[in-house]
C-alpha cells in the first residue's frame, strides 16, 4: 500500500524517535507540575480566605479563557523580557524553549485540574463530613483520610481527560519550537515530501497514547457508576 | 384478530414468556392481569414489536408482525399504543401531538387533520385545551390526550400498558372513562391493568398471568367468582377494588 | 499596554482590512462563527449515528469520533492543509483550510453534545413516536432534535469558546487572525513583547468570559422556563 522505508534512511527515524521522547518528556514533566499545581490551587481555593479563593478564581478564569497557543506565547515571548538577569541566563542555558513550553502547559492543565479536584469533593454528600466527625475526626483528618481520597476518586475520570488534553497540547509547543513529535514530523516531510506517509505515522503514534488514556478514563468512568453507600 | 401462538420470550437467560398461546377477537376487549413481573407489560409490548420474541409467531390480521417483508412502521400505525407514562411529545402542542402521525403517517391534508384532532379532543373531554403544552396538563389529561394522539391514527386494534399506573387516584377514573365509552363503541381492546373493578365491568374476557405463563383465559364472570388456578386466586384476594363509578366527565 | 492598543487598534480588531484582508478579532469571529455553522450538519449526522440502532453506523461514528478526539488540531490542520487541494483540485486559502480543520473536529466534539442531548430525552419520547408509525428518522427529525436542540444550547455556546480558541492555531499556517495580528504587532514595537501578548491574552479573555456568562445565563433560563416560571 504504502511504503514506510524512506523512514529507515538518512537516519530520520532518529528524528521522529526523538521526536516521540520529546513529546513523552514534555508530557510526563508538565503533568506532574500540573498535578502539584492543581492540588496546590484546590487547596488554595478550600480554605476560609476571601483573597486566596479570588486569587485562584481569576488563574483558573485566565487559563480557562485564554487560547494554549497564546498563554504559550506569552511564556516564551513575554516573561523573558521581566525576568531579572541571572534568571534569564539560567533559563537559556538549558533548553529554553522546551522549559518555557513546560512551564506554559503545567499551568494551564493545573488550573483545570484544580477545578476538576475541586468538582470531585464537591461531589462528595456532606453526610460523609458528618460521619467522619461524628466518630471524631478533626476537620484535617477527615479530609485525609474521608473525603480527599473520595475526592480524587471522583474525579479521576476528568483527571484522565486532563491527562489527554495535556498530550495533545504538547504539539503547540513547536510553534516556539521545541522538537517534539509534530515538529520532527514536519522536519521529516520537509526534507522528504513524503507528506501523507508521515502524517499518517504521526497520527498512529498520537493514537496510540490518546486511546490509551482514553480506555483508562472509561475504565474509571465505569469503576463510578455504582453509587457510592451511605 | 390477534393472535399469539407458542410466543417465547428471554431476556438473557432469564425465560420471561413462555410459550404464550392465544387469540382476541375483533370487537373483544380483552384484560391481562397478574402480579409484578409476571410478564403482562412484556407481552403487550411485543405485539408492536417494542420487544422481540425468541420463539413462536405473533399474527395480527392475519399476518407474522415479525415476518421480512412487513413494514413495522405501518403495522405500528394500524395499532394504537398507550404508554403507562403517557409519552405526549413534549415539543409539541396538544394539536401538534394528535396531528403529527396523521400526516406525517397517513398523509392527511392538515385541515382533514385538525378537524380530526378537535372531535378526538371533545370526545376525551379536553376540546379547550387544544393548544396547551404537555407540561401543563395533569397526569389524567395528558393520559387522555395520549389516547385521542393513538385513536387519530385509525387503528383498529388499541393496546393500554397499564394506562392508569402512573395517575394520582382521583385521575384514573377521567380515565377508565374514556377506555369504556370506547369499548363501549366496539373497539378490539387489550388492556393490561391493576383496575380489577373496571376489568370486572367492561372486559369480554381476562388473562391472567404470572411468571411468564399464561395460566387463566376466561370470561370476568367466571374468573372472577370461580378463578381456576390457585394463583389467580391468591392474586384476587390481595387485589380486589370497586367498580368504577358512572361520574360524568367534568374537563 | 495601553499606548499599544492605541497605536494598533485597527491591526487587533480587523487586520490590514480595508487595504487587506480582513484581519484580527473580525476575521476570528468570522472564522469561528463559518466554523460552527459549517459543522452543525455533520455534528447532528454523526451524534445521531451515535444513538442509531443500526451498530455499524454507532461503530463508524464511535470511531470517527475517537480518532478525531485522539489528534492534536494542530495535526488536523496540517492533514487539511495537505489534503484539502488534493480533494478539490484547487488551490485553496488558509482559511478555508482552517474552516476545513475546525468542521472536522468539531464534527467529533459537536456531535458529543448532540448525543448527550438525544440520550438526555425520556426514552418514552422515541418509543411513543414510533409507535404511531413514524420512521426512526421521522422521529428523530420531529421529536428527538426539536426537543435535544433546545437542551443542548447552552453546550453550544459554551463549545463557541472552544472553537474561538481553536481559531488561534490557523496563526501557524498564515491566516490573518487575531493571534497572526498580535504577532505583527510584536514585529513593529519589538521591545514590549510582554505588553503585546498579554494585551492578545485580554482580547481572547474577554470573548470568551463573555461567552461563557452568556451560556450561563442561558441555561438558567431555560431551567426557569422548563418549570413554567418564565
Amino acid at each position: 500500500m504504502f511504503d514506510l522505508s524512506f523512514l529507515l534512511e538518512e537516519g530520520h527515524l532518529t528524528l521522529l524517535r526523538n521526536g516521540v521522547l520529546t513529546t513523552v518528556r514534555l508530557f510526563v514533566v508538565s503533568g506532574l507540575m500540573a498535578s502539584a499545581i492543581g492540588i496546590a490551587l484546590a487547596t488554595l481555593r478550600a480554605l476560609p480566605i476571601r483573597i486566596c479563593k479570588a486569587l485562584v478564581v481569576a488563574i483558573v478564569e485566565y487559563h480557562r479563557n485564554v487560547p494554549v497557543l497564546v498563554q504559550i506565547l506569552v511564556w516564551y515571548f513575554g516573561v523573558p523580557q521581566v525576568l531579572p538577569e541571572a534568571l534569564k541566563l539560567w533559563i537559556n542555558a538549558g533548553n529554553t524553549e522546551f522549559f518555557l513550553a513546560a512551564v506554559a502547559l503545567s499551568l494551564n492543565s493545573g488550573a483545570f485540574v484544580s477545578e476538576d479536584i475541586r468538582s470531585g469533593l464537591r461531589a462528595i454528600p456532606y453526610t460523609q463530613h458528618e460521619a467522619a466527625w461524628s466518630i471524631g475526626l478533626t476537620y484535617l483528618q477527615s479530609l485525609r483520610y474521608v473525603i480527599l481520597p473520595q475526592g480524587i476518586g471522583a474525579a479521576l475520570p476528568a483527571l484522565v481527560n486532563q491527562a489527554l488534553l495535556l498530550f495533545k497540547n504538547s504539539s503547540l509547543a513547536m510553534a516556539i519550537g521545541v522538537h517534539e513529535l509534530l515538529y520532527r514530523t514536519k522536519q521529516i516531510d520537509n526534507l522528504t515530501f513524503r507528506t501523507f506517509d508521515i502524517f499518517l505515522v504521526a497520527t498512529v503514534l498520537y493514537l496510540i497514547g490518546t486511546l490509551a488514556l482514553m480506555a483508562l478514563a472509561e475504565h474509571f468512568a465505569k469503576r463510578r457508576t455504582a453509587p457510592m453507600g451511605v | 384478530m390477534l393472535q399469539f401462538e407458542n410466543v417465547d420470550k428471554y431476556y438473557g437467560a432469564h425465560h420471561v414468556l413462555k410459550g404464550i398461546d392465544a387469540k382476541i377477537e375483533r370487537g373483544e376487549v380483552l384484560v391481562v392481569c397478574g402480579p409484578s413481573g409476571s410478564g403482562k407489560s412484556t407481552l403487550i409490548r411485543t405485539v408492536t414489536r417494542l420487544e422481540a420474541i425468541q420463539g413462536g409467531r405473533i399474527l395480527f390480521e392475519g399476518r407474522d408482525v415479525a415476518a421480512a417483508d412487513s413494514n413495522v412502521n405501518r403495522l405500528r400505525a394500524r395499532i394504537g399504543f398507550v404508554f403507562q407514562s403517557f409519552n405526549l411529545f413534549q415539543n409539541l402542542s396538544v394539536r401538534q401531538n394528535l396531528m403529527l402521525g396523521p400526516i406525517k403517517v397517513l398523509g392527511l391534508s392538515r385541515d382533514a387533520a385538525l378537524a380530526q384532532a378537535e372531535t378526538l379532543l371533545a370526545k376525551v373531554g379536553l376540546a379547550n385545551k387544544i393548544d396547551a403544552m404537555p407540561a401543563n396538563l395533569s397526569g389524567g389529561q395528558q393520559q387522555r390526550v395520549a389516547i385521542a394522539r393513538a385513536l387519530a391514527m385509525k387503528p383498529p386494534l388499541m393496546l393500554f400498558d397499564e394506562p392508569t399506573s402512573a395517575l394520582d387516584p382521583e385521575m384514573v377514573q377521567e380515565v377508565l372513562q374514556v377506555m369504556r365509552a370506547l369499548a363501549d363503541e366496539g373497539m378490539t381492546m387489550m388492556i393490561v391493568t391493576h383496575e380489577m373493578g373496571f376489568a370486572r365491568e367492561v372486559a369480554s374476557r381476562v388473562w391472567f398471568m404470572d411468571h411468564g405463563q399464561l395460566l387463566e383465559d376466561a370470561p370476568p364472570a367466571r374468573f372472577f367468582d370461580h378463578p381456576a388456578h390457585a394463583r389467580a386466586q391468591r392474586f384476587l384476594q390481595d387485589v380486589l377494588r370497586p367498580a368504577p363509578r358512572a361520574a360524568m366527565l367534568t374537563d | 499596554m495601553f499606548d499599544i492598543l492605541h497605536d494598533h487598534l485597527a491591526l487587533f480588531l480587523v487586520g490590514a482590512w480595508p487595504h487587506g484582508p480582513l484581519g484580527g478579532v473580525a476575521n476570528t469571529l468570522v472564522l469561528a462563527a463559518l466554523g460552527l455553522v459549517a459543522s452543525f450538519p455533520l455534528a447532528i449526522a454523526v451524534g445521531m449515528a451515535q444513538v442509531s440502532p443500526w451498530r455499524w453506523l454507532r461503530t463508524g461514528a464511535d470511531a470517527w469520533t475517537r480518532l478525531v478526539r485522539g489528534i492534536p488540531l494542530l495535526l488536523i490542520i496540517f492533514w487539511a492543509y495537505f489534503a484539502v487541494p488534493l480533494l478539490v483540485g484547487a488551490e485553496v486559502s488558509a482559511f478555508t483550510t482552517a474552516v476545513c480543520a475546525i468542521i472536522v473536529y468539531e464534527s467529533a466534539f459537536l456531535a458529543q453534545i448532540v448525543r448527550a442531548g438525544l440520550e438526555s430525552l425520556p426514552r418514552g419520547q422515541m418509543e411513543s413516536a414510533r409507535s404511531i408509525g413514524l420512521s426512526w428518522l421521522q422521529s428523530m427529525r420531529h421529536v428527538q432534535l426539536p426537543q435535544a436542540l433546545a437542551n443542548m444550547l447552552p453546550s453550544i455556546v459554551n463549545q463557541s469558546v472552544s472553537i474561538i480558541k481553536a481559531t488561534s492555531l490557523a496563526y501557524v499556517i498564515g491566516v490573518p487572525e487575531l493571534t497572526y495580528s498580535a504577532a505583527q504587532v510584536n514585529t513593529i514595537t519589538l521591545t514590549k513583547p510582554l505588553q503585546t501578548f498579554l494585551l492578545l491574552a485580554a482580547f481572547y479573555f474577554v470573548l470568551c468570559f463573555t461567552l461563557s456568562r452568556f451560556a450561563g445565563w442561558m441555561e438558567r433560563r431555560i431551567a426557569r422556563r422548563r418549570l413554567g416560571l418564565a
